[in-house]
Order: C-alpha cells, then structure tokens, then sequence
C-alpha cells in the first residue's frame, strides 16, 4: 500500500468519525412534538411560536443534565387529560431520570420518594422552561406541566420487566410566575400543584407531597463527564 | 501538484496521530485486529482515553452506554393516560 494510499485511508477515518461525533453530539429533535401532531389551532400556533425555545429546552437537558432521559415527543405544548371544557394548553415535558439504586431511597414510602423527585428537579425545570421569557409571557400559555418518572427498585425474577414510578405535576401559570420571581418559596407553590402519582400504568391518584429546596441539580457532576465543544450550562 | 497533494496528506495524517493520541502500536494492535472495537462509538472512546490519562466522558459515551445497557421495555404510565395532543 502506498503513502499516499494509507494517509487518504486516514483521512477517511477521521472524517468519519468527526461526522458520527458531530451527528450524535446534537439531540434528537424528535423529543419535541411536531406540529402536525397536535389537535388543536392553538396549540399548532405555540408549538410554532415557540419552536426556538422548546429546542433550546431540548437541547439544555440533553447537555447540562446528561444523567436524564427525554424520550420521543416528550416536549409540546398537551393539553392536561382532567382539565374538562376549553383547551387549555400547558408547556410539558417529560424525563426519565436515570439513577443509581440506593436502599435508602427504595425504603421510602412512594410519597417520600416522589417529594425528593419534586425537591430535586421541579424548581431547576422549571427554570430552564421558562428561560426564554416570551414562553411564560404568552397569554395562550395556560400553565406547566412536568412527567418525572425514575425506575421502582424491588425484586425482580429474571426476564421481568422494569417497572418505573411516575408523578405528573400540574402547576398554574400565576404559580409558576411566583415562584420564579422569587415571590413564594417551592413549598409553597409545590401546596398549590396538582401531583398525580402512577406506579407503573397504574394511576395512584393525587398525592400531597412534603417538598424542600434542593440544589441536587446545581451541585452533581457525572464523573469526568466533558461538555462538547461550544456548549456551556 | 501531487507533491502539494502529498504534503496536505502527510500534514493532516500527523495532525491525525497526534489528536488521536494513539501510539504505532496501539494502531498496529488495531490493524491487526480489526474486530477489537466493538463500535464505532467503541472505537472512538478508547483513541480519545489512552491509558494514563484521565477519562472524558461525553455525551455521546452516555448515550452509548444507555443504549448498551438497556435491558427492556419498562412498565410505565402512556402519555395519553396524562396528556391530550
């Protein structure tokens, strides 16, 4: 083989790699729901209005928060199932929050393990949903909503299939503006949000949550975990 | 014209090397076993993480290893139990 032959063949190499880098290095835009998708003029409207924002959201979790998960159309702007008449439409999102197993946090009743999930993650959530100020200014904007769903840790018989807790929490736009302005405390807004609490496909129903202030997401690191290249958090 | 072309090679080939921080023998071991990774994603990790060093971890590697060590679909609530479109 010549030179010339074996530095092409490297070249070759590189720029392979440089593109399977560049291309996984992005996220999936399909964590956001297409426009097409949803059923109402309203909610088209915001999901176009707000494109930027929904995939900067995308984009923000994907890098700053790489332990967590959005899964395929897991950000839009729904329409909360138990809200009946109108169309309201709240700004969702959905996370799948990947941890290691701890006895401590399995003993816990559900209620607990769901008030730490809230404390951990709804406050800097909330913040990154609202990073752009024109989402939470927008009067269409009815409220928000965030899906936080972690594995349940219990005996498994090989070949069972994993089963994952989940909370919907449901929370007022005027709430959510309180809170972000400094106005109110989370526990306070946490007492004004509706949390529906599901294990597996099961619906537990609305449950109360003891929540706190919980700079988890400010303070964690994944070990040696490195930025990509023009990204900063 | 092919001397400028072999320049431009032999500088991007020693660029190459050297961002890849992979020994001959190392890339030898490579040659001769071509299987030795067992992806792409494999093979670019362990160029950037030669021993001595201290890991980067990117967010494609996270990627990789959720995807790896995936092991079944979970039981979870559908978003249509919670959400309209």
């Amino acid at each position: 083989m010549s030179v010339e032959r074996a530095l092409a063949g490297g070249l070759v190499l590189a720029a392979y790699l440089m593109l399977a880098q560049g291309a996984a290095a992005a996220p999936h835009e399909d964590r956001i729901l297409p426009v097409e998708q949803y059923t109402s003029d309203k909610a088209r409207t915001l999901a176009t209005t707000h494109a930027g924002a929904l995939r900067e959201l995308n984009a923000g979790i994907y890098h700053c928060m790489p332990w967590v998960e959005v899964q395929k159309h897991s950000i839009g702007f729904f329409r909360p199932k138990h809200v009946t008449g109108g169309d309201d439409r709240h700004l969702s999102l959905r996370i799948y929050i990947e941890q290691d197993p701890s006895p401590e946090f399995a003993r816990l009743r559900v209620e607990d393990r769901a008030s730490a999930m809230f404390s951990r993650y709804v406050g800097p959530l909330l913040r990154r949903m609202t990073k752009d100020p024109a989402v939470a200014a927008d009067p269409a904007v009815d409220g928000f909503n965030l899906i936080l769903e972690w594995m349940k840790q219990a005996q498994r018989a090989s070949g069972d299939r994993p089963v994952h807790e989940t909370i919907a929490i449901f929370i007022e736009k005027a709430d959510a503006r309180d809170y972000l302005a400094g106005a109110v405390p989370i526990t306070e807004m946490a007492a004004k949000t509706r949390v529906l609490g599901f294990d597996g496909e099961t619906a537990l129903g609305p449950i109360r949550l003891a929540v706190w202030d919980d700079n988890f997401v400010k303070t964690y690191k994944v070990a040696n975990y490195v930025l990509d290249p023009g990204v900063s958090c | 014209m092919w001397s400028d072309r072999l320049r431009i090679l032999v500088v991007v080939g020693v660029l190459l090397a050297m961002a890849g921080c992979a020994t001959s023998e190392e890339w030898a071991t490579w040659k001769a076993h071509p299987a030795h990774f067992a992806s792409k994603d494999h093979m670019s990790f362990s160029i950037r993480n030669s021993e001595g060093s201290t890991a980067r971890v990117s967010r494609q590697d996270i990627a990789m290893a959720r995807d790896e060590s995936w092991w079944g679909k979970p039981i979870t609530v559908s978003q249509d139990q919670i959400l309209e479109r």
